[in-house]
């Protein structure tokens, strides 16, 4: 029988962010798939949809809104569940996050404690937005 | 090609500051023309672009233009609704910033024409107007080739990168440096010791991302609008504390500063001290770069 582990999507130009991912994601039972850049990210969300998909906004060429701006227009990612990060911390980009329908906009750093609540919360207990 | 210079007509940031203990600089918000021969290309249409549109329309020796915005606070774009060329059937004019789409732009552009925020609308306008539709590979205006990048500041925000005459030229007019390091500072305390090498990488990718895309530039044009003391109250406002800009621009091996978008409460005096502090910081770092105040009226060859 197939085993289905939750899937999460990062797509993230920091090194560093991608393998604080794979760290946690040695310690969980989540499968991740870590993209570099936007463009990178879509040979695979064009046909599947993640349990988690977890975008920074500044990226070079697209940035994050962007991307779940073409992502929402796909039928397949209307409503996948999605969490926003960033190293900006702005009020402006919380609004601009929030009215593209994302859970949660998180802001750099987060600590492996945080980033295993986080997933606990959207992909173990399918949460309800915390902020 | 004949003449290629840059002037600023605009170098003053959040809002205009026309007092008379300010006009040494000037009082005018962001607006930075590039002339290269025939080809005019202009970065942010703050309150400084009605004077160079006055100028434009007197000399009528050209006919088109390219306007770029690095975004649409309104300090950027608050002049536009006042510009002369746009309302003039004989120019074209193409416009150019952070959005999808052209029609994003459009919006983002002609929303602050609409009632009841100004009397006409941006139909008036009888220029022959084209905005540009996004993409990644950068843009040419005749011999300017133009790039841009994202930058930290509010929603999205540009920077541009602009190769003329053999020189290059980054106009960053709002842009928060260091910032991920300061809230790695202020948040260390959420973290186990083993996480502290993975934060360092993390600071250390910011810094690399900020100096590449200064990086051995001749002119910079940048964001250097508080002084330490007033960045200390508002660090998230989006804008830089001169220090780190000017400590930013030695480390990426820029061959010239310009001190931009000034806090509009700085007088002259004022403003004459951060430049001093820099010059300061500047000999004390052994560093051969040049540093001045943008001031509104300064032509700079290039």
């Amino acid at each position: 029988m197939h085993n289905a582990k939750p899937i999460i999507v990062l797509v993230d130009d920091s090194d560093a962010m991608r393998t604080l991912f794979e760290q946690v994601a040695r310690e969980a039972d989540f499968e991740l798939h870590a993209y570099a850049s936007a463009e990178a990210s879509l040979t695979f969300l064009d046909s599947n949809r993640p349990n988690l998909l977890v975008i920074n906004v500044m990226m070079p060429n697209k940035d994050g809104y962007s991307l779940l701006k073409q992502l929402r227009a796909n039928p397949l990612h209307q409503d996948t569940p999605t969490v926003m990060i960033s190293s900006k911390d702005y009020a402006q980009d919380r609004v601009a996050a929030r009215e593209l329908g994302v859970l949660e906009f998180v802001a750099k750093p987060i600590s492996k404690k945080a980033l295993r609540s986080l997933i606990a919360h959207y992909v173990d207990g399918g949460g309800a937005p915390r902020n | 090609m004949s003449e290629a210079y840059l002037r600023f007509w605009g170098v003053r940031g959040s809002y205009a500051a026309p007092h008379e203990t300010h006009l040494g600089v000037g009082g005018n918000t962001s607006c930075v023309e590039l002339r290269a021969g025939d080809h005019l290309l202009v970065c942010d249409g703050g309150t400084g672009i009605i004077s160079l549109g006055e100028e434009l329309v007197q000399a009528d020796e050209l006919h088109e233009m390219l306007v770029v915005f690095t975004h649409y606070h309104w300090d950027h774009i608050c002049g536009l609704p006042f510009f002369q060329p746009a309302f003039s059937p004989d120019w074209r004019i193409e416009f150019f910033g952070p959005g999808d789409t052209a029609a994003d732009i459009e919006r983002r552009l002609s929303d602050q024409m609409k009632a009841p925020y100004f009397p006409v609308e941006t139909e008036t306008w009888m220029a022959d107007i084209n905005y540009v539709e996004p993409h990644d590979d950068g843009m040419r205006h005749g011999p300017f080739e133009i790039r841009h990048f994202n930058v930290h500041h509010p929603g999205v925000t540009y920077g541009y990168r602009v190769r003329i005459a053999d020189k290059t030229v980054v106009y960053v007019s709002d842009n928060e440096v260091q910032f991920l390091k300061t809230s790695i500072a202020k948040r260390i305390h959420e973290f186990e010791e083993d996480e502290h090498e993975l934060l360092e990488r993390m600071v250390s990718e910011q810094r690399s991302a900020e100096l590449a895309a200064i990086e051995n530039v001749d002119i910079l044009i940048h964001d250097a609008q508080y002084t330490p003391h007033d960045y200390s109250k508002k660090r998230g406002w989006g804008h830089s504390c001169y220090v780190d800009t000017v400590n930013l621009a030695i480390d990426a091996g820029v061959g010239c500063l310009y001190l931009y978008h000034h806090d509009p409460t700085y007088n002259d005096d004022q403003v004459a001290a951060i430049h001093r502090d820099c010059l300061q910081i500047i000999a004390e770092r052994k560093s051969s770069m040049e540093c001045h105040i943008a001031r509104e009226g300064l032509k700079v060859r290039l």
